[in-house]
């Protein structure tokens, strides 16, 4: 059953459309959202979570529409960003204790077992952690107050193997749980490794919305691998 | 308190924010226009401001499980509260000076505007504007607050110049009463000044959700 519906979205830059863009999220699946830079996925991202207001389209989270019911709704949804620094200059610690109070359903005890997991240490602040580990203080956040959706933006970008395995690995598990994940990224193995579902992006629109089976069977050539596939048609996506 | 005005409090807040509370002292200062107390404590709120752009607070904010409009409350809370803590500072050095400082020379011999109850209320008229002025401007962007505050300083410093400037004009020497003289006036002028600050602030709210609603983080 869909938990997350996004209808004909649309938004009008002067030099990008994001056009019709439509796709449904599932609760116990993650979905892969893939794309190269400038296809449209931050913005697309940006109107699921109302920072961008588009020009047309719907958006149900939990068969609600996300206008007039944001606030209820982004009490049951996480978002992280690899590529945003929340209050560099403040400690871990305290930037927790104040996002803690905004969530009904605040998990103490997932926030330490993340904290643990992710080898974070409260009293440094974000200036002072690397990149990998300024992802993982916002991935803490979003996994803290029991999200049945995750929304993230490019979370495995800049970290190290080791670590993206490790995450890769906690979005299986929260899947058991029957969290719907959703990531963007552009590295092509972390979807073959743990997505279900495949949303490809071109040029502001949805190639294809399709379960990664589905995805492989109509579009890979024979013996060809996810990346070569994504490649090929980025290729004639480029020459269209 | 809410939660808004907690997170502005602990994540938001420059120290110039609460250092500048202590420039409601200047209402003791004598020789010297009082009025310019409540600029800087202006200057002070336009630092955490700036710290706020700084650590991406506004989208930091939307993203939480709160409306727009609660960002913008928070907001608004802290500026209040910044500038009624103040406000606070100057009332009781206005006190002193009507009454434990009443015979003090310096004062008896002031040469620019008294500390009274009608520069209490210039005071907050003064904050008023910042919060119409400054607040709602800088909400037009969320990003953008040179100009808000160039003009806020302008518009100050005219007000600044008109209030000191008033009570020279022949029939007006009542607003620089000394001590408790024309009291009842003083207090309607003050009331007056109460009933400006809500009516700016109030519509500064307004603009700044009809504004955040409406920009693109």
């Amino acid at each position: 059953m869909s938990i997350v519906t996004i209808q004909n979205l649309t938004k009008a830059y002067p030099s990008f459309k994001l056009d019709n863009v439509s796709f449904s999220l599932e609760a116990g699946r993650i979905s892969g959202f893939i794309g190269r830079n400038g296809s449209g996925k931050t913005t697309t991202i940006k109107s699921m979570l109302n920072l961008v207001h588009p020009d047309g389209g719907e958006m149900y989270y939990f068969g609600l529409p996300l206008s007039g019911n944001e606030a209820d709704i982004k009490q049951r949804i996480g978002y992280s960003t690899g590529t945003v620094n929340w209050y560099p200059r403040k400690k871990i610690r305290d930037i927790v204790q104040v996002t803690r109070c905004f969530y009904d359903s605040w998990d103490e005890a997932s926030y330490r077992k993340y904290l643990a997991m992710f080898g974070l240490d409260e009293d440094k602040t974000p200036l002072e952690l690397s990149e990998g580990m300024k992802i993982k203080v916002n991935l803490m956040l979003a996994l803290s107050h029991r999200a049945e959706v995750l929304i993230l933006d490019e979370p495995t970008s800049g970290l190290d193997p080791f670590s993206r395995d490790e995450l890769l690995e906690v979005f299986s598990n929260l899947k058991k749980e029957g969290v719907a994940v959703f990531f963007s990224t552009h590295i092509i193995s972390d979807i073959e490794k743990c997505a279900d579902d495949i949303i490809y992006i071109s040029k502001g629109r949805v190639v294809a919305s399709l379960s990664k089976e589905d995805f492989v069977s109509r579009f890979s050539l024979d013996g060809e691998n996810l990346e070569n596939t994504f490649l090929r048609l980025e290729r004639s996506e480029k020459n269209e | 308190m809410s939660n808004t005005l907690r997170k502005e409090l602990k994540l938001c807040a420059s120290i110039l924010s609460y250092l500048f509370i202590a420039f409601g002292l200047m209402f003791f200062l004598p020789g010297y226009p009082v009025l310019c107390g409540p600029f800087f404590v202006c200057l002070g709120i336009f630092q955490s401001f700036q710290n706020a752009r700084e650590a991406n607070d506004l989208v930091f904010s939307a993203l939480l499980p709160i409306s727009k409009q609660d960002v913008v409350k928070g907001k608004m809370e802290f500026v209040c509260f910044i500038e009624l803590s103040a406000f606070s500072v100057m009332l009781i050095a206005t006190l002193i000076r009507m009454t434990l400082l009443n015979d003090a020379p310096v004062y008896n011999a002031n040469a620019l505007m008294n500390a009274n109850p009608f520069a209490l209320g210039m005071a907050l008229i003064i904050f008023g504007l910042f919060n119409l002025i400054f607040v709602a401007g800088f909400f037009r962007t969320a990003y953008k607050f040179g100009r808000p505050f160039v003009s806020f300083i302008i518009a100050t410093f005219v007000i600044i110049g008109i209030a000191e400037a008033l009570h020279h004009i022949p029939g007006l020497e009542a607003l620089n009463s000394f001590g408790f003289d024309n009291l009842p006036l003083q207090l309607m002028l003050l009331l007056g000044g109460a009933a400006i600050y809500a009516i700016l602030t109030l519509s500064a709210f307004k603009i700044s959700c009809k504004e955040f609603e409406r920009i693109d983080l």
